[in-house]
């Protein structure tokens, strides 16, 4: 029989070795795959995105900005350039590296793979909004052209990823990107947000921070050079320029009206009966769906009837059946103000 | 073309049918001969289940269990001559395919095309079931909808305007109430009347969409009927390809598309089947050419680009207006005061604040209480049976036909003695236990169960409703493991099946409660003993909830890294819960099944303890060997080398573990006057007896807590690991499931026993 204190010492130690080894943010595996994910064919891979990118944006592609974005030497860039000729993926006339017709499919496929992993991060996972990005990129050299098509068909063929950006088909086809840049948004007119540019990391981030999110309708009050004052939801703020034009909007049209309820069912006082206004469209995909499927349309009464013993969730009576919500989806709910006059008592 | 079905009764058996079986082989469907196809859909809890045994007479096993069916049960029974094939689609809220359900109802309709879907309806909740109705009524033509519960509406004061509904719906309405077969024969006459024709429907449908959906719906069924001219709904046809619905645009990619289209639409209904179909003269048309077809999806993804983002969200605000209005013309309320108070005063205890936990906990005791107090006497009256009485005949038998005394041994001591065991063990718990369970989910309490747990679940990053699937657990985890299937989000339903084993099993009450009556009961006074030793084992099973709330965060924080997705659950109404058919249903479907499983297990585990104590290698049998080799760990973690040994041999069923202790403690202390020889399981009958056969063995206070730590944080037996494999198809979740648990069993044992040795 060991001595006890050994043999906790020896456990310990192994612990302490097991969390080093395989914990997932700092361990010792973790940071070897994400050396070793950054191999060969992950570079070239992202260096034809990188081209086609700039492509779109009918920008100039240089060495500079190659290395600039893989954040690799110049040097780097130019062997991964001559690697891309080689394979017949890039020609490399006097105005910088181009694409060929092959170079421009895998390119297509990428960025693909890349749109559709995050329509699916949003639509069926609960990953924050700040990390769908990030995983995307490393799925989007880990997926086959077959296991895309099979999430394609999976997730009902979306058009846009969640930032707005849309999905290419298969044959490369994209819708045309429509709307300007926020920045361009004359006062007194109301927007709605189209486009959430996810890169660089840090301006989404303060994007959403700020509670912007695709398909929120944005009043604009007053527009100087340092800041846009917005309102939503009977909330008012600033946002600076920079990142202001990382927005993308359109005008709404007449019938549109803007975002101006300013209670979410969570402030629905319980044997209250409320009338939904919409539902947040910080909510998407199948979250949505199912929102919408158990009736919750504009226009429906809702009345908060239990509440759970631990607080949360709370039952509310929608059409006639008694459902539980979580108290984070309650909050994407608009209603009606619950001093408005009250509706007809529902049964 | 009118040789192809148009004759007679039922005109859609003719050309397609052949096609058609196919598709429904491919759906699920046993594919033997009937007559009348009839599909049965609604909301969940509008007693759907009900009235399928209404009708099918519950002469059919309505199995809710594994397997690649995904349509949910079927059943057949004979109406005025014809043979009826009835199919119960799982209970949806909507046909949109968010979830597996949806997916299966949805494609069951439009590719199963069943002669006539019957649409049960609660006549307490209208509107709501109507937004399903007229879903269906878009994809088919052929439908007759039951109002249900018109008993109940009555009961709160609310009246239905069938009549009225009928003509608003444009298909035949009946009312009704299943449960005291009230409207049932009309149901069937109605139903049969649509199958065979005699009743032409005019549905109700959402002509008009807002300006953008409808111009693009516009333009595309133009093309759709410019590709191809024999469809007959296009307009159907173009929405659902703008919903980007996969199985129309797969539909039109093959070309089989006029099929759908002609059943879509009754008007041309034979019509159509002819033309696409024709089994004896060739095709009449054929298919539109694939760049034709390529053509229409080339056309619906360039108009999906410039529909809304809202898309969806109109769609749904319509059809639930419509169903509002429809509702509110089809309603007569006020003739008594309307409400739910009896509901709303019992909701109000059981999730009051201070009651709701207390209350939770109580139930649950009283269930267990009543499994394990119940099944003392059956079980011993069939270990009497299977174990005194068939057993010796059984060698008798061996000896007349003179078997060598290993085949026997093999035979009758190794197979047929584990598979009894398992049985008498296993069986009347569950005989119990499922049943009470059945009657509890349909009161309506499990729900109102996982509606408090909620938030503990949602901490740890799993969902809601995996405190149902806890539950169940309890019974049974394999069971537990195929009651996931209720959460529809891929990651949280990982999380409960991985953890579904922390749940402790009826198989392995029987071991707690014998060691802790023998080592912890002991500890107290006489008269405070059984309560003492139900207390270590109530306390063993909440730590098996918190071991299952600590891995789910576990698995949540890393390999299934994510936030809790949304939840919601509907609470339904209470009501009370039919006995004899809860009998009935449970005892099929839950007991027998996972009983035969189990028992399919035993077999080979029989075999394998059998030839482990009688095969010698030099001078011991390989159970010695065995033992000797693992007593240096099984030491180390506070146990010994025999419990381990059991554990290995009794991976197939948790129930044999404590009768495989017993022969091998025998076998290897060289106890004096017990046992029954090598490889021979027994159980003593006296408590006493088996503590002082262990003692022998040289078990202290510290092994027994150990084994009953251990028997709760253990790999999960062979039956559930298999259902866990089946359900997730990767054998790498399954190694997860199966080794997580004996990783924390064999952590906690460890910490305890140097912590115990320490502190000693």
């Amino acid at each position: 029989m060991p001595d006890p204190v050994l043999a906790l010492l020896v456990f310990a130690l192994l612990a302490a070795a097991a969390v080093g080894l395989f914990w997932p943010a700092g361990g010792l595996v973790g940071r070897i795959r994400r050396f070793t994910d950054l191999d060969e064919r992950v570079r070239l891979e992202d260096a034809i995105k990188h081209i086609y990118m700039c492509q779109r944006a009918r920008q100039r592609c240089s060495l500079d900005s190659l290395a600039g974005r893989l954040g690799v030497s110049r040097a780097r860039a130019a062997t991964l350039i001559s690697r891309l000729a080689e394979l017949r993926l890039v020609r490399t006339p006097g105005t910088g590296p181009a694409l060929t017709e092959d170079g421009e499919r895998s390119a297509v496929q990428i960025v693909r793979t890349h749109r559709m992993w995050e329509r699916y991060l949003a639509d069926r996972t609960g990953v924050p909004a700040g990390e769908w990005h990030t995983e995307a990129e490393r799925m989007e050299h880990a997926l086959s052209a077959a296991q895309v098509d099979a999430l394609d068909a999976r997730l009902g063929h979306p058009v846009w990823d969640p930032h707005g950006d849309p999905i290419p088909t298969p044959a490369g086809e994209m819708p045309p990107e429509p709307g300007f840049g926020l920045p361009g948004a004359e006062p007194g007119r109301t927007v709605e947000v189209l486009h959430l540019e996810d890169e660089p990391r840090e301006i989404y981030d303060a994007l959403l921070e700020s509670g912007l999110s695709l398909g929120a309708r944005l009043e604009i009050l007053e527009r100087t050079d340092r800041a846009i004052r917005l309102r939503s939801h009977g909330r008012t703020w600033d946002l600076d320029p920079v990142t202001a034009a990382n927005v993308t909007v359109r005008y709404l049209a007449e019938d549109e009206a803007a975002d101006t309820t300013q209670a979410t069912l969570l402030d629905a006082p319980p044997g209250r009966t409320v009338r939904v206004a919409s539902i947040s469209r910080a909510c998407q995909g199948a979250q949505r769906r199912r929102l919408l499927d158990l009736g919750l349309v504009p226009g429906t009464a809702v009345t908060p009837e239990l509440t759970s013993a631990a607080g949360d969730p709370i039952a509310y009576r929608i059409r006639g059946a008694l459902i539980a919500l979580r108290r984070t989806q309650a909050g994407l709910i608009w209603i009606e103000s619950p001093d408005a006059p009250a509706p007809q008592e529902a049964v | 073309m009118a040789n192809s079905g148009s004759g007679g009764l039922l005109p859609q058996l003719g050309g397609c049918a052949e096609h058609r079986a196919d598709n429904l082989v491919r759906l699920g469907l046993s594919p033997d001969r009937w007559d009348v196809l009839v599909a049965l859909a609604g909301n969940p809890n509008v007693g759907k289940s009900t009235v399928f045994n209404a009708l099918t007479g519950l002469r059919q096993h309505t199995g809710n269990w594994p397997g690649k069916t995904i349509v949910r049960a079927e059943g057949a029974f004979a109406h005025r001559g014809s043979r009826i094939k009835l199919v119960d689609l799982p209970g949806t809220y909507s046909l949109q395919a968010g979830s597996a359900d949806e997916e299966v109802a949805r494609d069951f309709l439009l590719f199963g095309r069943p002669d006539v879907t019957v649409v049960v309806v609660d006549a307490t909740r209208l509107e709501r079931n109507l937004h399903l109705v007229l879903q269906i009524l878009g994809i088919t033509d052929r439908v007759v909808v039951f109002l249900n519960l018109m008993d109940e509406a009555r009961r709160h004061g609310v009246a239905v305007d069938a009549a009225r509904l009928e003509k608003e719906l444009g298909v035949p309405v009946v009312a009704g109430s299943a449960r005291n077969r009230v409207g049932i024969d009309e149901l069937l006459d109605a139903a049969h009347r649509v199958a065979a024709g005699e009743v032409r429907t005019t549905p109700f449908r959402l002509v008009r969409h807002a300006p953008p959906v409808e111009r693009a719906v516009t333009a595309l069924s133009e093309t759709v009927e410019a590709r191809f001219p024999r469809v007959a709904n296009s307009r159907w046809v173009a929405e659902r390809l703008l919903n980007a619905d996969d199985a129309v645009v797969t539909a039109v990619r093959s070309g089989e598309l006029g099929q759908i289209g002609a059943d879509a639409d009754s008007d041309t209904g034979s019509a159509g089947d002819a033309g696409n179909e024709a089994s004896a003269g060739g095709r009449a048309e054929p298919p539109a050419p694939e760049a034709a077809r390529e053509q229409v999806l080339q056309k619906a993804r360039q108009l999906q680009w410039d529909l809304p983002p809202d898309f969806h969200d109109t769609v749904t605000e319509r059809t639930y207006h419509a169903a509002q209005r429809i509702a509110e013309g089809a309603m007569r309320r006020g003739l008594g005061r309307a409400g739910f108070d009896l509901d709303r005063r019992l909701d109000g205890l059981l999730t009051s604040r201070w009651l709701g936990f207390p209350l939770m906990l109580a139930i649950l005791a009283v269930v267990f209480w009543l499994t394990i107090e119940g099944a003392n006497v059956p079980s011993s009256m069939l270990a009497t049976l299977l174990i005194d009485t068939v057993h010796p005949w059984l060698i008798g038998i061996g000896e007349a036909l003179r078997m060598p005394w290993w085949l026997s041994g093999f035979l009758f001591d190794g197979i047929y003695l584990a598979t009894a065991w398992v049985i008498a063990v296993m069986l009347p718990p569950m005989a119990i236990f499922f049943p009470l369970f059945t009657l509890l989910e349909d009161f309506g309490y499990l729900p109102r169960v996982a509606f408090n747990l909620d938030s503990l679940f949602r901490r740890a990053g799993a969902h809601g409703k995996q405190a149902l699937t806890m539950c169940m657990g309890f019974g049974c985890n394999a069971a537990g493991v195929v009651s996931t299937r209720i959460i529809d989000s891929p990651r949280e339903r990982l999380i409960a099946i991985i953890t579904n084993n922390f749940s402790l099993c009826n198989g392995r009450w029987p071991t707690q409660i014998l060691i802790a009556s023998i080592f912890i009961g002991a500890l107290a006074p006489a008269h405070l003993a059984g309560l003492v030793s139900a207390a270590a084992v109530v306390g063993i099973a909440v730590l098996g909830i918190a071991m299952m709330l600590a891995a789910s965060w576990l698995l949540s924080r890393t390999v299934l890294r994510g936030e809790a997705t949304s939840f919601s659950l509907e609470l339904p109404p209470y009501r009370p819960p039919r006995v004899l058919q809860t009998l009935y249903t449970s005892v099929i479907d839950r007991t027998l099944i996972v009983l035969w499983r189990a028992v399919l297990f035993a077999v080979p585990a029989g075999a394998v303890i059998w030839l482990i104590s009688n095969v010698s290698f030099g001078d011991a049998s390989l159970a010695a060997h065995s033992v000797e080799w693992l007593d240096g760990p099984g030491l180390l973690i506070g146990l010994n080398g025999v419990i381990l040994l059991a554990y290995i041999v009794a991976i197939p069923a948790n129930e044999i573990v404590i009768p495989t202790v017993l022969m091998l403690t025998v076998l290897t202390a060289n106890v004096a006057g017990a046992g029954q020889g090598a490889g021979v399981m027994f159980e003593l009958d006296s408590t006493d007896a088996t503590g002082d056969l262990l003692r022998a063995g040289g078990w202290t206070l510290l092994t027994a807590v150990n084994l009953m730590l251990f028997s709760l944080l253990h790999n999960p037996c062979s039956t559930t690991i298999y259902t866990i494999y089946k359900e997730t198809r990767s054998a790498r979740w399954t190694t997860v499931a199966a080794l997580l648990p004996v990783a924390m069993g064999v952590t906690v044992c460890f910490l305890l026993t140097q912590i115990w040795r320490l502190l000693a």
